[in-house]
Formats: structure tokens, sequence, C-alpha cells
């Protein structure tokens, strides 16, 4: 028996700014994300040239339909949902996120129904981001080549179209970012920040043509790279022959709606890497209000603009003429309507620097899509792993980086397979549910948050009160979460009303929803009882969480 | 056959550990810490040293009845009846709330030994509080041990060891049943200079001092601060002498820092287990021959708790084990 006979070491006391801090001598050191690089990941999540894509949709799927409603709707959803998820964030700090939740909050197997199941979701969107690259390559190309005035840029462009191109350069992102998803959380979260700076760039150089041209001149242009005198009077009255219905109806626009909330789905996902965020409830915070308001702004603002310039029946035309009768499409214009409002730019623009933007675009959009959403799926096995739902050694982390490297090694394997499997076996009617589940996984956060305060009042409550603050007789986390699940409940409700457009409910479709459901459960069950049966901790108690009072 | 193994398989535990460390100050994850008894079924928790926080924040005087301190960056004002909330949101980074006025802060600056003293009182005050804690709210049949780190001044010590509460066993062997905990808060010298920082000799005889008195036949856990050199436990960024990042190849480099000691001591003893802690960012699970070492690593600063669950049969053999983050 000794008693300790510390060294006693006079310490320098280092006053801060200010002279707010007084430092003493201690080791240990904190590396995490701060919100710049949060920003990244929840923008990437996202997707900023997405808007396109959800432009195009929305014009071809609903008969009127315009962005203002749909978009505006699902961007106050987005803002409930901030500060519904900000008492989630602030309740358990942690990565991998509605799994965590719902896991401490309303039931271990619940919580592993929801992991299981965002985790392959995440990997397909992954490969998606990845795939959508290769079907973007053919518009990058044609874009460069007219930069560069290179005809073999452009013939290349031509022979990027075929599957086994798409599938290569599908396969290729994937692996690139394999590569980038083992580098350390901040490094990769950096990289994701400046993919998301070339999507804006391209937004802000589109809103700036638009701006700084009248309507007029983009009949003109669009007439002159169409190399058709009438082209735009000729895909209007083309479009007007094939049945599109012009203008905006508000039955289109409500119907739209949950195309809106689907287009802001990840603004949030800052939250799946809570337990790598600095200070994590405000860095969540601050994150998710600034890429939520940059894309409210960006988005809405630059389709007031393709509205005033190109006009709306153009736009509807466009889309629904290309989409419907891609033949007398051909014969007026050879614009890639895909590229949406990308496109117009390229139409107007005269420079070659702004269509070397826009011809980035969507490859930073498909890189960061399917990097950000390794990094999300790999938290998710990594948690799943943590808990010992997973086998435990796909939580191990690497000693430079530490990201989980078994977890990235998985995920780009699968993410592999999905990509092939995108182009030869039709993946979309398989995965046709996916709007579905993602509607469905909000509720569940909506859940979680309002059982908060009720299942778990210990996680709320500050040091030294006693009782959840309450707001009209319930705890403000409970209204938020009650009023996020309804919202959610209404989107889920409008997705079904519209299954030709958000998925249909084929065999196969519903299958597979059913699968990915079962699969997070049953493996948990598994687990769980076989660890029981060896007489090790209970999965239940690791998934308990520390009440911090 | 099939059923030896089975029963073998099925071995009831004799005791659960629940060990955390490094909380630095943080006063809600002390208090997660005493939670962990209950919501984690654990006979004993074991703290592994570092519990004195590491900065202290003024708290000054707004007005007649008014408080403003500079809480992460950002200036604060309260009312004088919300003292005590100012000072729980200064905590949450681990810090110390201090009443001071300009002269005293004056001589903060100027004067180190009376800011030493200023942080061993606030140090010491915690820990009274946090035994007071423990004494209220853990249940009778719940051991609580805490162990000093490299980073605690000699006041804790002596505020643990008062504390009827708490066991201290530092540097000494202690009974927890089925094995016997040998516990070291000592490690090898860091480049901030720390409380306790030795060299690998001292830390050797020290380490053999305990492990040596182990009767045969009796398993032993160790609980050394300091996590075993090159085991993947002790990673951490390579600092240069203004205690900046050394970058290599344009990415941070990052070196082993643990104890050649600590790490000869575990090969030539084999503890069953290894708890370890000081390097926060390096948590995981290795192992040294038989022995399964731990670090749970620390999140202090976010209010997470990161700690393992070791099951122990009654002869000692560990059963299963968990990270815990909460």
């Amino acid at each position: 028996v000794t008693s300790p006979t510390p060294q006693s070491k006079s310490p320098i006391p280092q006053p801060g700014a200010g002279g707010s801090l007084y430092v003493r001598k201690a080791s240990g050191l904190v590396r995490d994300i701060g919100i710049p690089t949060a920003i990244g990941i929840a923008l990437s999540a996202t997707g900023v040239v997405v808007c396109f894509l959800n432009f195009n949709a929305i014009l071809t799927s609903f008969a009127g339909g315009d962005i203002y409603l749909p978009f505006l709707v699902g961007a106050g959803i987005w803002l409930i949902a901030l500060f519904a998820y900000r008492y989630l964030v602030a309740a358990v700090p942690r990565g991998s996120g509605e799994y965590v939740y719902v896991s401490r909050i309303v039931s271990p197997a619940a919580g592993a129904m929801i992991g299981g199941a965002i985790a392959i979701l995440f990997i397909y969107t992954a490969a998606i981001g990845a795939h959508s690259t290769g079907l973007y390559a053919s518009f990058t190309l044609s874009a460069l080549g007219s930069a560069f005035n290179s005809a073999s840029l452009s013939s290349a462009a031509n022979s990027v179209t075929s599957n086994l191109a798409v599938v290569l350069i599908g396969c290729g992102v994937m692996i690139l970012v394999g590569f980038l998803a083992i580098l350390p959380l901040k490094r990769a979260a950096q990289v994701l920040l400046t993919l998301c700076l070339i999507q804006f760039a391209s937004l802000a150089v589109l809103a700036l043509l638009l701006a700084d041209h009248s309507h007029s001149d983009f009949v003109t242009a669009f007439a002159r790279y169409s190399q058709h005198r009438a082209a735009y009077q000729a895909l209007i009255a083309l479009g007007k022959a094939n049945g599109v219905v012009y203008g905006a109806r508000f039955g289109a626009m409500f119907a739209a709606i949950g195309f809106g909330f689907l287009t802001f789905y990840g603004v949030l996902y800052s939250y799946y890497v809570g337990g790598e965020l600095r200070r994590a409830t405000r860095t969540y915070t601050w994150a998710s209000a600034v890429s939520l308001a940059s894309l409210v702004i960006g988005w809405i603002g630059l389709w007031a603009l393709l509205r005033h310039t190109a006009g709306l029946h153009f736009m509807q035309a466009q889309q629904n003429v290309a989409a419907g009768n891609p033949n007398a499409y051909a014969k007026v214009t050879n614009l890639d309507a895909a590229s949406g409002g990308l496109g117009y730019g390229l139409v107007l623009s005269g420079d070659p620097i702004s269509k070397i933007v826009f011809a980035l675009a969507f490859p930073a959009y498909g890189i960061s899509t399917a990097l950000v959403f390794v990094a999300v799926a790999t938290r998710v096995l990594f948690a799943l792993a943590f808990d010992r739902v997973l086998p435990v050694r796909v939580a191990n982390v690497s000693e430079r980086g530490n990201a989980p490297t078994v977890a990235v090694a998985i995920t780009v394997v699968l993410g592999l397979g999905f990509s092939i499997l995108q182009t030869y076996a039709t993946l979309t009617n398989i995965l046709g549910l996916l709007s579905l589940f993602d509607a469905l996984v909000t509720i569940a956060a909506g859940v979680a948050a309002a059982l908060l305060s009720r299942r778990r009042p210990d996680l709320v409550l500050k040091p030294g009160e006693t009782k959840v603050p309450r707001l009209l007789g319930m705890a403000r986390s409970t209204w938020l979460g009650i009023m996020l699940a309804a919202l959610a409940l209404g989107v889920t409700i409008v997705i079904l009303a519209h299954p030709s457009v958000y998925g249909k409910f084929s065999v196969e479709s519903t299958t597979t929803l059913v699968v990915v459901l079962l699969v997070g459960p049953a493996i948990y069950l598994v687990a769980r009882a076989v660890r029981l049966r060896r007489g090790q901790i209970d999965l239940r108690t690791v998934m308990r969480e520390l009440p911090p009072d | 056959m099939l059923r030896a193994k089975r029963k073998k398989l099925a071995r009831k535990r004799s005791v659960r550990i629940f060990f955390a460390t490094d909380v630095h100050g943080s006063d809600r994850c002390f208090r997660k810490f005493l939670a962990a008894a209950r919501a984690y079924d654990a006979n004993i928790l074991l703290l592994g040293g570092d519990v004195a926080g590491k900065g202290l924040i003024p708290i000054r005087a707004a007005g007649p009845d008014s408080l403003y301190a500079e809480v992460h960056g950002v200036v604060v004002t309260v009312a004088g009846e919300d003292e005590q909330g100012l000072r729980d949101e200064i905590n949450r980074g681990g810090f110390y709330g201090v009443r001071m006025d300009d002269p005293e802060m004056a001589r903060m600056r100027e004067d180190a030994t009376y800011a030493d003293d200023v942080f061993r009182k606030e140090i010491a005050a915690q820990m009274e509080r946090w035994c007071d804690l423990a004494e209220a709210r853990l249940p009778p049949d719940v051991r609580c041990i805490i162990t000093p780190g490299n980073d605690d001044p000699s006041e804790v010590d002596v505020v643990l060891n008062a504390a009827p509460r708490i066991e201290c066993p530092e540097r000494r062997l202690c009974d927890l049943g089925p094995v016997l905990l040998a516990s070291l808060g000592d490690v090898t010298p860091t480049p901030w200079n720390t409380e306790r920082e030795y060299s690998e000799e001292e830390l050797e005889d020290r380490i053999s001092e305990m492990l040596d008195a182990v009767p045969i036949g009796c398993r032993a856990v160790v609980n050394f601060h300091c996590p075993p050199y090159g085991s993947g436990l002790d990673v951490a960024p390579e600092l240069d002498e203004t205690l900046k990042q050394v970058i290599r190849g344009g990415r941070p480099s990052v070196i082993s820092v643990g104890s050649k000691a600590v790490r000869e001591a575990i090969k030539r003893y084999q503890p069953v287990v290894g708890l370890h802690g000081h390097i926060h960012e390096s948590h995981g699970a290795q192992k040294i021959g038989g022995t399964l070492c731990l670090n749970p690593g620390s999140e202090y600063s976010s209010d997470v708790l990161r700690g393992a669950l070791v099951d122990l049969a009654d002869n000692g053999d560990l059963l299963d084990f968990v990270f815990t983050t909460g």
C-alpha cells in the first residue's frame, strides 16, 4: 500500500482573449467537425443541383405543376424538423441519426429496424449518386467540348451514353469515394464542401446569365443553339399538340408537395455525424439552418429567374415533349432536356468559363452525393456494430484517419453491386418505395421527439431542473415531434395517393420494403438471443442511454 | 460435450465493472457515471483518472444584481439569482466558473502561484461535491472507485481518501472479489509537463511492486491511466515544442505515446483486463497476449460519457465487454 506522491509543478496560466479564460497545464487534444464542414455534409446530402432534376420531375409528373408551393411547404416542414431533431441531438449527441434516437427513446428493436433499413438504403443512395455521374457524363463532356471548342470532347459525349460506359463511370466514382471515405471525416467533409461550392457556383453563374438576358434574348439564343429559327415557338406548339397543360394549377402544386419534401431531404444530415461534431447541438443547428436557408433562397430565386427568362410554358413543353415524344423533340433541338436549367445556361453562355462551371456541376453533385451517403451509411454500420447488433469488427476504425475502414469497405462493395444492378436490373422499380420509406423515417423521428420528454425526461432535464419545462401542457420537444410526425404523415398520404409519381406498389417494391424493414429487427433479435445464451451482456443494456442528471 | 460447452458459454457473471475515464471536471459526465450503476446494472463503478478540469472562466459583476461571463466565446449575462445556472453552463466544457473582480483577474495573469492555488481550490471543492453526490445517489451495494490521473493535483487524492463512499486505491491492490485491482495514475512525460509524469523506469518499479504482490492463483485487473505503448490505444497527434500538430506529407502526424513499462508489465503479468485512458482520441480494444486492453476514450467536452462494461466470472475470467456511449 502506497500513498500518492504527486509531483507539484507550477502551472503557467494563460489568459484567453480578453482575459476570459485561464487554462492550466493538462493533456489531451480534441479533433472534431465545425460548422463549415457540417454544412458541407448537409448540402451534399441534399444535393445543390438536385433542384434541376426535381424541377424537371415536377414539370413532367404533374399537369400544371409549379415549384413555389411544394418547395416552400417542403422547406417549412424541414424547418420544423430542424427544431425537433435539435432536441434529439441534444439528448443523444451521437452519430447514426434515427437509429440511435429510436433505439434509445422508443425501443431497441424499433431502432434496429430503422438502423438496418437506413444502412441499406443509404448505400443504395450512394450508388445512385455514383451512377448519376455516369448518366450526366454526356452533358459534362459536351459542355466541356463547347467550352474548349473541342470536337473530340463533343464526340466523346456521344460515346459515354452506353450502359457499359455509365456502369464503368459509376463504379469508378464509387471506388474513388471509398478512398475519400477513409480520410478523417473533417477532410472528407472539406472535400464535400468544395464540391458543394462548385455546384453553388453553377447556380450563381446561371442566375447571373438569366438575370442578364431578357426573354427575347433567350428565344434567340435557343434558336441559335438548336439551329432552328423558331425552335422556341415550335417546342411550345409541339407541347400543345402533345396535350401538355400550360400554367400553374393549385391541385398539381399541392400534389407535388411530396417532391418539395423529398428535395430538401438530407438538409439536416449533420446529425448523422453528431458524435463527431464540435458542440453537437450548436453545430448541427447552425449547419442545418444555413444549409436550409441557402437552398431555399438559391432554388426559389433561380426558379423565379427561369420563369422570367425561359418561361414556364417553355419549360413545361420542353420536359414533357422530351419525355413523351423524344423523336419530335430531337427534330426541334439537340439540347439535353435532363440537364434542365443548366442546359439553358449553356444556351445563353458565350464564354468558356461558365460552360466549364456548368460542366463540373453534375459530376460534383454525383461525387458529393456518393461520398456523403457512404460517410453516413458507415456511421450507421459503425453504430450497429458498436452496439453489437453487427459483428464488432465492423466498428474497427483506422488509427490514422479515425474512419471506420471495415464499414467503408462493406459500403463500397455493396455500392458497386447496386451501381451495376441499377443499370442492368431495373433496381428503380425494386426500390420504388424509397420515397415512402424516407417519409416513414421522418415520422419515426417525429415520434421519437414526441416521446423524448415522456420516455426519457432525464435526457431533457438540465442540471438543477426537476421538471421538464412545458408549453400549453406539453414539453416543447413533444409539440415539435407531434408537428413533425403529422406533417410527415401528410406527405406520406400525398405519396401514397400518387403512386405513379412517387413509387408504385408492385410485388417487387412492396417485398423489398418489407424485407429492408425486417432486416434490422431480425439481426437484433438473433444477436440478442445468441448473446443471452452465451451469458454475454444483454443488447438492451448496451442500448441504455445514461441520464445526464 | 456440447452440453459442457454450452454450460461454459453460459457462465454467470460475478461482477460487472463500469469503467470510465478522463471526465476532466465535467459535472454532467460525473452524474452520468453515477447513473451508470443503475442503467447498466453494474456492481463496481471505476473512474480511471483525470477528473480535474482544465480551465477557469471568471464570472464578473455586470451591475448591482447581474453577472456575466464569456461562455464558449459568447458573453452571457444573467441575473444574480441565476449564478448557479451560469456556473452549470460554464461547466459544460469541464471549466470552472469563479466569481472574480478586476484586481483578482490581474493577479491571476501575473501571479502563477496564486492562479495555481485558485485552480487547486476549485478542483478540490468540485471533488468534495462529487463525493457527496456519490454518497447521496449510489445504491449501497455499488462500489465506487476513483483513482487520479496525470492531470489531477494532489488535492484530489486528499479529498478522495477522506470520502467515506469512495475508494481510492492508487498505487495499491484492491480486492474486487474474483480479481485484484491494481491502479496507477502516473504516466510517461507529456508535452504539457503535468502533475504525475515519471520515467519508464520509475513506472516499471511501481507496477512491479504492485503486481509482484498479487498472490499466486489470484487474477488481476489493471487500471493504469497510461495505455501500453504501440497498442493502438495510445495514438495521439505528434506535437512540436510549441504544442502545434506536426504535419508530415500534408497530413497530421500521429505517434504512439503510451508507456513501454505498462506494455512490458502486461506482457509479463498477463492480467485479465487492462483499463486505460489518457489518450482521449485513441479509444478501442486490443489484446496483448491473453490480456484485453481497453481505452474507452473521452468526449467530456461534448457532455458524452464514454465507458466500458466488463463482466467477470467467479474465477476472474473475462466473460464479455462492451463499450458504451451515453
